[in-house]
């Protein structure tokens, strides 16, 4: 089987070859009770034997996470991940928010820095809101806050009109958001923008003029169709044509 | 046994979707899900599945509502339903050209167009034909002609895990039990040529994954 190492800030990723869904991954030792090991999204256990749920490359992280980081366009909701959402309406005390899953979610209106103050702007429906996921289950609806613990909006909230917003399939979010990935720090050396990144495969950028959005934008969707490298090498390319 | 190709992703605004032939057998599956279910259509602990067949000239009829219905059942068994409640997943197949395997093609790109879209399953499944002849000769994939000048013809769907137990099975035509057993061996035996062709198309499609 193909082997590749890529060095990861905390540890080593390895990728243990191409799986198909129902492929025995692991085989658990029942008498060895030693080895700690957590089975990320993918996989799922029935006894003593780890199957694989999806097709794509099986990557094992340093910490012993095993999961499968498969290409991939729908979203389904998973708890305390980042999210770019669209409003649809208010109802009562909440927002309805599409956020690309099966359901739409709640943002409740006492969910933002600020909420009692006047000074809180209401959203109207087709707005941006970037939040996190409080809740998330398969049985509940999902539930967003533009919140953290200590009750401050670390840069999450409503987005401001005049950016650009596309969707991208997920695992390239996953690829932009990777701390080893350097093309963020090569478009912002290159043209000053503001990037929001949304697990749910949505992407807003906002700059300075219309063109430096695009070029931002399709920048970013060649991770779509090339490696992380190949895209790094072409966006001076690309850009250089473009600002002209 | 008859060529098989596949080209996945066929369809940029699907969820997932998979062009796959069998000789000239051809089929284009769209996957969509887990999505948006209509309130008469939820199920409180699983996901709906709902497949569409159009036939490649002509309307809809039973014939489209039967292989619908082959379809549907088949893949209830691979996927993992209880992982959506309350959600549905939609599969359209298009029959693009038919030989006589519309059937298989259209099960083998609803398996592919599944992978594409990376919803969970259990296992994953694959459809073979064949026909026996008076002779007793069996054809794996035959072509229209062959059937007709067939005696019976058989298609059985085997899933990859597990003991690779027949998901599906549909015959037609006058068959012995001998010569099913005999149908049913050789349809095994082709399907694990189908599974490794599923594995070359998946580690052609995560290709960048593994040279980077």
């Amino acid at each position: 089987m193909p082997r590749m190492n890529s060095f990861h800030i905390g540890g080593r990723i390895e990728s243990l070859g191409v799986v198909l869904p129902g492929d025995k991954v692991l085989q658990l030792d029942s008498e060895d009770c030693t080895k700690e090991i957590f089975l990320g999204p993918g996989l799922r256990r029935h006894e003593s034997i780890v199957y694989a749920t999806r097709s794509g490359p099986l990557k094992k992280t340093s910490q012993n996470i095993y999961y499968i980081d498969n290409y991939q366009r729908r979203y389904t909701p998973l708890q305390g991940q980042f999210v770019v959402g669209i409003v649809y309406k208010k109802k009562g005390d909440n927002y309805i928010i599409d956020i690309g899953g099966s359901e739409y979610a709640l943002l409740s209106l006492l969910c933002f820095e600020n909420a009692p103050k006047k000074a809180r702007k209401e959203m109207r429906p087709g707005e941006l809101v970037f939040g996190q996921l409080l809740v998330a289950e398969r049985d509940m609806e999902p539930e967003l806050v533009c919140l953290d613990v200590c009750n401050n909006a670390v840069g999450i909230g409503p987005l401001p009109e005049g950016g650009l917003m596309f969707t991208v399939p997920l695992h390239v979010t996953r690829e932009i958001l990777d701390p080893q990935s350097t093309l963020l720090k090569k478009l912002s050396s290159l043209v000053e923008c503001t990037v929001v990144v949304g697990s749910n495969g949505r992407v807003w950028v906002a700059a300075q003029e219309q063109r430096h959005m695009l070029a931002i934008m399709n920048c970013l969707k060649l991770l779509e169709v090339m490696t992380k490298q190949e895209a790094e090498q072409n966006v001076y390319r690309y850009f250089k044509k473009f600002l002209h | 046994m008859a060529q098989h190709a596949c080209e996945l992703s066929f369809l940029s605004r699907s969820d997932g979707s998979a062009l796959y032939s069998i000789g000239l057998n051809v089929a284009l599956a769209s996957v969509n899900g887990p999505g948006d279910v209509k309130v008469s259509n939820r199920l409180y602990n699983r996901s709906h599945l709902e497949v569409c067949y159009s036939p490649s000239t002509g309307h809809s009829m039973i014939r489209e509502r039967a292989l619908e219905s082959v379809i549907m059942r088949t893949v209830e068994q691979a996927i993992l339903v209880h992982l959506h409640p309350r959600t549905a997943i939609n599969i359209t197949i298009q029959e693009m050209q038919s030989d006589g395997l519309a059937l298989s093609a259209s099960v083998n790109a609803a398996c592919m167009a599944l992978l594409d879209a990376g919803i969970q399953m259990k296992t994953t499944f694959a459809a073979v034909t064949c026909c026996i002849t008076p002779s007793g000769t069996v054809i794996i994939d035959p072509t229209e002609a062959e059937i007709q000048e067939s005696v019976a013809e058989a298609t059985f769907v085997f899933e990859s895990s597990g003991e690779a137990s027949v998901l599906t099975a549909h015959q037609d035509g006058r068959l012995s039990y001998e010569d099913f057993k005999k149908c049913l061996h050789h349809c095994q035996v082709a399907s694990k040529d189908v599974f490794a062709f599923y594995r070359r198309m998946t580690e052609k499609k995560y290709q960048n994954e593994i040279e980077s």
